[in-house]
């Protein structure tokens, strides 16, 4: 079928150059809102109060944002009220508030990954946003990352969604069917944290009460950017962001 | 090679008038038929609920309805059901039935509607309702083998559930629990698929495909394991949270889904929205739909692993979420709608770089599409896959492509218009032949249709307000709907006297298609059942809400 | 040697008489293994007289009684019984020593064990005198005494093991081959002095083509009754199926073979075919023999049924084999001959080891769980791991994978089958395509079929609701079947030893060696030796073949085949060879396996089965769906009825369940067993119309019959 082979050289390579160049293009990553300063406290505590899920915090003139709790529902990006700062990054990848260091896995899973993803009550953005990692304008392949179908052969165990009650078992048997080292990464807002839903009789709010979280991604979705990073970061080939600088951390 | 859609034959218009004559000539002094409120054009109560089954039969059938689900309500001391019925070109039908707290059983209507099998479980489910006459009641979404007996979490007494620190809920799976199965060969055995499968990239569902070796006889999807009670969790919370419940139960779909809510707000606030806001929305809604298709045409191609084909729908999609995302800011249109209109304006040039992206994603689908349709080996797993008849299709009420494909031409935008569409051009493309290869031809012509009305849209823009106030609201009961990429959202709303929402009920598309999925599966090889199941596009977590 | 040979015949004789004396008169436990120890004894001295038959290389011969008018009743061991005599005995010692388990714990004082012990030793003895026989009278009075034993003994656990319909179908179907091979043996008597096999032998030279065609139609398919030919075995898979469990091995490993012995005696030595014809037929059966046999196999679920289809399949094959050397000798291409008889010859020994074993294997399946059916095993390897490792060599072999003994007949069957090409008529050429397809077709359903048995039985997950009995059996193997798994290893990697030794009984039939040819002294050969050219010898000798020459005896490890002048290519097969560098292959790669994961830790998990919470059993593949696909793709020939009930309930669109009852009619019987027996039953009934019970009819009856005779009296 030299059809389709033609037919794919026509497009030409339209993958990105990260992580070798930062990728820059518009629309890969709809920006998360930062801390900001503002000309008095009384405004602060408005672009606090604009927040439906309190991931902005006032201190004294400037707001702080707990970015595990964004769900990007920009109404702190556009509106009436005083609007907090917007930076369109996407290597926003973070521990869990309970640890304080990150131990990668063994230098020979650096260029070799495998994944295994489990949807534990997504709303489907950021499984879509995963999957997207697997097409032409990512492709994790080249950077020696691949989802497998059995967790029996997996080292990363992706999970997004706040685990409904129903998945909570498939959850944990995909957990302890996986061999030793393994490392857990939660994907999404709702995964680290419930998200919108919460916790409730049928969601655990977040993955953290379920299993031990190595690393978080923030995001509603997360960019399929944010989750290159994040993958790059469980192998040791960067640093996660509350390494770097703790001071973005929440309190 | 392309084939021509039969020409449009709209479903029976019937009038208001005649439709409330028919019922008042056959049911007399059993019913009351009034107008309806809240966008429901009639209202059929029912004093006797045993009338209710000859009823919705005359209905769905005689009169050419298709069945929107069930709203179940619980009052102060009484029960109320209320059955929505779509008549094309006329509008919402609602048959009423009340009932006090204490009755057992009320007569189901799975035998003469059988699209309502599934409403009358979820009802059973969680409301602890029972239904007379229907032939499966329970494991729906309270799994049997997880969940304890007489667990009704959606009653009003259970408000407290919303505590995490009911531990009885969490259990350890029943290890007596036996699935139901159906074949009774020497020698049949049920396959099991599922939750966690294809590397767990797909949305969790679970089936168990009941076979003798080579076919499937009988298939049983399990759904629910995404279930996350999101109409419990909107009770006694404020629209604007609930809003954002809205958008993100199914977010691919999800300007539709928050479209629908604000429809029903606006209904019960009657708040005028104004017309650049209207134009804006139905553009931002034919937007996701051509992001949705496209999405739904890859993994048609990844399920036949035609691998070229799937890069070259891939690049076509993140194109379209890279433009969505420089357009509004997000890739998959959170936090546009609001009651009232939009969150925020966009400007002259950025329409026009959006034209430009929608111009360039139609011309590489059109590309595509002669590609595909010129691959015989790609055809040969599509064609006479996974067929679904225009009869069963009626009968399970399919809705939305899938239904289209096999001459279920229903289409909320064209039968119920809202936000001015009966003012643009646009067409309903329609297939009989029912099997994969309809489906994906029906994804094509949508997304260009899509690609259509955007472009008209951008045209019709005026200067003027994108959004109305809808604050402060009151008490109030509406139906808001609006066609998402997967086939209609209903969002049904009752607000009380502070503007809080007392009951939020949700009903998808993908709830209704579930249902008669495994018609399309069952007597097909195990290897077809991946491709049927990507050509059908559903999606588990859109249908456990 | 020849008065060894006879002082060992009536050793075992005389065993044999004490063993049935004393199992009829004894009672109490000293029974059981007075049983075991006269019959094992009994089996050795079968295999010990075969042997020194075989070493000495000349044919026995003593003379009995004489009876007037038939000539003298005779012992001859020639090559040929020997050959069959040591196969039977190395099927009845593992038979004998096994008994104890079946008979003994099971059905204490249930069914009398003097009973079992008198049929046993009778049958033995008769069977022996069979492949003895070196006149008509004896072979016929034995085998008919055979026959009826075997119906006694298939009937030993009446009352438990259905109505003995099974068993009655057989002894008809016997009694019929009975009578169509003692018209064979009268025809062939006809122009002789008396009717010992010498005689015969001599006298059938002069015979016209019509009447060898005659005697060979009669006599080809009145012994492939018994050894379980297309159309007249559809006796075979019920009388298994109803056969108990201690008899099985006997019926299926001895008496089928008995069979062949009658074939090839008859057929290939007493009235050997003048033309191609009576070959081509042979092959024709064979080949539609094995592929019925195979296919019904892979199909079915209950153990012992499948495994009688598989004898059905083997016995295809090996007259497929019979019938190719029938054909090359007629043709006068007496080394092809000699090499398709050795593969017949080869394949039957081999069939004998290893449907021994499987069929020991599925009896102790059958005690263990108490089910037969595939459907509801599995899960065997844990339970019964000793067990599982012999019945998988058993299921190796007979699948025909190398080292073991199936492959080395299989291939010596196709590669004879190959040899078609130095034939001259195309149309024979088509045809040995076609069933050199068939075989080819056979052997990979085989495969399939064998897969399954082992795979479903054992792997897996338990799926029945079966529990397990005699657990102290779970550990050691038994004796028995570790011995025939030796065997069956045994006999695949020697086969350069075997091939010599058969050679002895077919050199005579084919009219040339094959040992030669099929054997060549690569450990021997000097560039001086003149039989084979020296560059052949020298690339051989870079490939390897000599090596072992100083350790090992004999010619070499290493059997060739050689295509003929216009076709000059070599087929080499070593299967000693391959399965040292096989076993090599796996201890390296243990020890670097070994070595580099010595540090890491092993954990046992359950299953994954998707996130479910538990496997089900109902849950994993059942046997009928592995087979599925070959009863789809052979619908043409399986014809299943297909019934499907579907029980509705209120809602239409909603069934609770979906009943669904295939009913299947066996090939051989919808063609040939109904129709013929439609026919005589129609027949019947017309004769029947002369019974109406009137009393001066039949007067009138017996007047015109002796009218009728005294006509044909004045006539003659």
């Amino acid at each position: 079928m030299s059809f389709w082979f033609w037919r794919g050289l026509q497009k030409g390579v339209q993958t990105t150059r990260y992580p070798r160049a930062y990728e820059n293009a518009a629309g890969v990553t709809p920006g998360r809102p930062v801390a900001t300063q503002f000309s008095s406290a009384h405004e602060a505590a408005l672009a606090a109060q604009v927040c439906p899920v309190g991931a902005i915090t006032p201190q004294d003139n400037s707001a702080r944002v707990n970015l595990a709790l964004c769900i990007h529902c920009q109404r702190c990006h556009f509106g009436d009220e005083p609007v907090m700062e917007w930076r369109s990054d996407y290597e926003w990848t973070r521990l869990p508030d309970t640890q304080q260091r990150y131990e990668p896995l063994p230098k020979a899973y650096k260029r070799s990954l495998h994944i295994i993803v489990v949807d534990a009550g997504d709303c489907g953005a950021c499984l879509h946003e995963v999957k997207q990692l697997n097409t032409p304008f990512y492709n994790m392949h080249r950077l020696g990352m691949f989802f497998t179908a059995t967790p029996r052969a997996a080292d990363l165990l992706v999970v997004v969604g706040p685990v409904s009650e129903n998945m909570r078992v498939p959850l944990l048997k995909t957990y302890e069917a996986m061999p030793n080292p393994k490392k857990v990464l939660a994907v999404g807002t709702c995964a680290i944290s419930g998200g919108i839903f919460g916790q409730s009789f049928v969601s655990a709010g977040g993955v953290s009460s379920i299993l031990p979280v190595d690393l978080e991604i923030p995001g509603d979705p997360a960019p399929p950017l944010a989750i290159l990073h994040g993958l790059l970061v469980v192998t040791g080939r960067k640093a996660p962001v509350g390494h770097e600088s703790a001071s973005e951390r929440s309190s | 090679m392309m084939v021509t859609p039969a020409p449009l034959t709209a479903p029976k218009k019937l009038e208001i008038e005649e439709i409330a004559a028919a019922v008042r000539d056959r049911f007399g002094p059993a019913v009351l038929v009034s107008r309806g409120q809240g966008g429901v054009v009639l209202s059929v109560s029912l004093f006797e609920p045993t009338t209710h089954p000859p009823i919705s039969k005359m209905l769905f059938w005689d009169m050419g309805c298709s069945f929107g689900g069930i709203v179940v309500e619980e009052l102060k001391g009484k029960w109320r059901l209320s059955y929505l019925f779509l008549s094309a070109g006329c509008g919402w039908v609602e048959v009423l039935v009340e009932a006090p707290s204490t009755v057992s059983a009320l007569p189901s209507i799975s035998s003469e509607v059988h699209a309502a099998d599934w409403h009358e479980r979820e009802a059973e489910d969680l409301f602890g309702l029972r239904f007379e006459g229907h032939p499966r009641l329970g494991d729906f979404i309270l799994h049997d083998q997880m969940w304890p007996e007489g667990v009704a979490p959606h009653r009003k007494l259970h408000r407290e559930l919303i505590d995490v620190h009911q531990e009885h809920f969490r259990r350890r799976p029943n290890s007596e629990w036996r699935p139901l199965l159906v074949v009774q060969d020497p020698g049949a055995f049920a396959m099991p698929v599922g939750p966690i499968y294809e590397g767990g990239l797909g949305q969790s569902v679970h089936f168990l495909l009941e076979t003798v070796g080579e076919d499937v006889v009988r298939a049983v999807p399990r759904l629910f394991y995404n279930f996350r009670a999101v109409e419990k969790i909107a009770e006694e919370q404020p629209v604007s949270r609930v809003l954002l419940l809205a958008e993100r139960f199914a977010a691919t779909s999800s300007f539709a889904h928050s479209l629908a809510f604000c429809l029903a707000v606006e209904r019960i606030s009657s708040t005028q929205v104004p017309a650049r806001a209207k134009n804006l929305r139905i553009l931002l809604s034919e937007l996701e739909r051509l992001r949705h298709h496209a999405g739904a045409i890859t993994g048609i191609c990844e399920s036949t692993a035609l691998s070229v084909a799937t890069s070259q729908a891939a690049i076509i999609e993140e194109r379209l979420l890279r433009a969505c995302c420089q357009f509004t800011g997000h890739r998959y249109l959170f936090g546009l709608n609001t009651p009232g209109g939009l969150r925020r304006d966009f400007s002259a040039e950025s329409c026009t770089e959006l034209l430009k992206a929608i111009d360039r994603a139609v011309a590489d689908l059109h590309a595509l599409e002669d590609g595909l349709y010129f691959t015989s080996s790609f055809l040969d797993r599509l064609e006479d896959v996974g067929i679904v008849d225009p009869d069963k299709a009626r009968d399970l009420n399919f809705v939305g492509p899938v239904g289209r494909a096999s001459a279920c031409s229903g289409d909320l935008r064209r039968d119920c218009p809202y936000e001015g569409y009966e003012t643009y051009q646009f067409e309903v493309p329609r297939e009989i032949e029912g099997d994969g290869y309809a489906r994906l031809r029906i994804l094509f012509q949508e997304a260009y249709q899509s690609a259509r009305l955007v472009q008209q849209a951008t045209h019709r823009l005026e200067p003027g307000q994108i959004s109305a106030p809808c604050e402060p609201l009151s008490g109030g009961v509406a139906l808001g709907w609006a066609e998402a990429p997967i086939g209609p959202a209903l969002h049904w709303l009752r607000l009380d006297a502070s503007g809080l929402v007392e009951r939020y009920r949700v009903m998808t598309a993908s709830f209704n298609n579930w249902l008669g999925f495994r018609v399309a599966v069952e007597d097909f090889a195990f290897q077809d059942f991946p491709i049927i199941l990507a050509t059908f596009g559903l999606s588990p977590t859109e249908c456990d809400r | 040697m020849n008065e060894w040979i006879g002082r060992v015949l009536v050793l075992f004789f005389a065993f044999c008489g004490c063993g049935l004396v004393l199992s009829a008169v004894m009672r109490g436990r000293y029974a059981m293994r007075v049983l075991v120890g006269f019959s094992a004894v009994c089996s050795a001295l079968m295999m010990i007289a075969a042997a020194f038959a075989l070493a000495g290389g000349h044919t026995f011969s003593v003379s009995l009684w004489r009876l007037d008018g038939f000539g003298s009743l005779s012992i001859r061991l020639d090559m040929l019984s020997a050959i069959f005599l040591f196969a039977a005995g190395l099927v009845y010692f593992p038979a004998s020593i096994f008994v104890k388990n079946f008979v003994e714990s099971r059905f204490q004082g249930q069914y009398p064990l003097s009973r079992y012990g008198v049929m046993h030793f009778a049958l033995m003895a008769s069977v022996v005198l069979i492949l003895t026989a070196g006149d008509a009278p004896l072979f016929l009075i034995s085998w008919e005494c055979m026959s009826i034993l075997c119906y006694l003994l298939v009937n030993y656990e009446r009352p438990r093991n259905g109505d003995g319909r099974a068993a009655y179908i057989m002894l008809a179907m016997s009694e019929a081959g009975f009578l169509a091979v003692v018209v064979a043996f009268a025809v062939a008597a006809r122009m002789s002095p008396d009717w010992s096999f010498v005689a015969l032998a001599a006298a059938t030279a002069h015979l016209s083509s019509g009447a060898i065609w005659g005697i060979f139609v009669l006599g080809f398919f009145g012994f492939g009754v018994k050894a379980g030919l297309v159309p007249v075995n559809f006796w075979l898979p019920r009388c298994y199926t109803a056969t108990p469990a201690v008899f099985i091995p006997v019926l299926a490993g001895v008496t089928l073979n008995v069979g062949f012995y009658g074939i090839l005696r008859l057929n290939a030595d007493i009235a050997r075919p003048h033309g191609i014809g009576p070959g081509l037929l042979a092959l024709f059966v064979g080949s539609v023999t094995a592929l019925v046999g195979i296919l019904y196999a892979t199909t079915e679920n209950d153990m012992k049924t499948m495994l009688a289809h598989s004898s059905i399949e083997n016995a295809g094959i090996i007259v497929a084999g019979i019938g190719a050397s029938l054909v090359f000798r007629a043709s006068g291409y007496g080394l092809a001959a000699a090499i398709a008889l050795t593969a017949a010859l080869y394949h039957m020994v081999n069939h004998s080891v290893y449907k021994t074993l499987l069929f020991q294997g599925a009896g102790e399946i059958e005690a263990a769980t108490g089910t037969r059916d595939m459907d509801s095993l599995g899960g065997l390897a844990r339970l019964l791991p000793a067990l599982s490792v012999v019945f998988l060599v058993g299921c190796l072999s007979i699948a025909a994978i190398p080292p073991f003994n199936g492959f080395v007949s299989e291939w010596l069957t196709l590669q004879s089958l190959l040899r078609s090409a130095s034939l001259v008529s195309p149309a024979i050429k088509i045809l040995f395509a076609i069933c050199g397809a068939a075989l080819a077709l056979t052997a990979a359903l085989a495969v399939t079929c064998f897969v399954k048995v082992y795979a479903m039985s054992f792997l897996g997950i338990r799926r029945g609701e079966w529990k397990l009995r005699a657990p102290k059996r779970i550990r050691q193997p038994h004796f028995a079947l570790v011995y025939l798994a030796s065997a069956c290893f045994l006999l695949g990697i020697l086969p350069t030893y075997i091939i010599p030794v058969l050679n002895r009984a077919v050199e005579p039939l084919a009219g040339a060696s094959a040992t030669a040819s099929l054997v060549p002294p690569f450990f021997t050969a000097t560039p001086q030796n003149q039989q084979l050219p020296a560059a052949f010898l020298h690339d051989f000798h870079n490939l390897g073949a000599q090596v072992g020459g100083s350790v090992l005896p004999g010619k070499g490890m290493v059997v060739l085949v050689r295509g003929a002048e216009q076709n000059p290519v070599i087929f080499a097969m070593s299967t000693f060879y391959g399965f040292v560098a096989l076993a090599l292959f796996v201890i390296v790669t243990w020890l670097i396996v070994a070595r580099l994961t010595r540090r890491h830790e092993v954990v046992r998990n359950e299953l994954w089965a998707g996130g479910i919470p538990r496997l089900l059993p109902e849950m994993s593949y059942t046997a009928t769906g592995f087979s599925n696909p070959v009863r789809v793709v052979f619908q043409a020939i399986f014809r299943p009825d297909i019934v499907e009930d579907t029980r509705k309930t209120v809602a239409v669109h909603f069934r609770t369940a979906i009943l669904r009852r295939r009913e299947e009619e066996h090939l051989v019987d919808r063609l040939f067993f109904h129709p013929v027996g439609d026919a005589i039953g129609w027949f019947a009934r017309l004769l029947a119309r002369m019974h109406h019970g009137k009393l001066n009819a039949y007067v009138a009856y017996t007047l015109c019959f002796f009218l009728l005779i005294l006509l044909l009296y004045r006539l003659s």
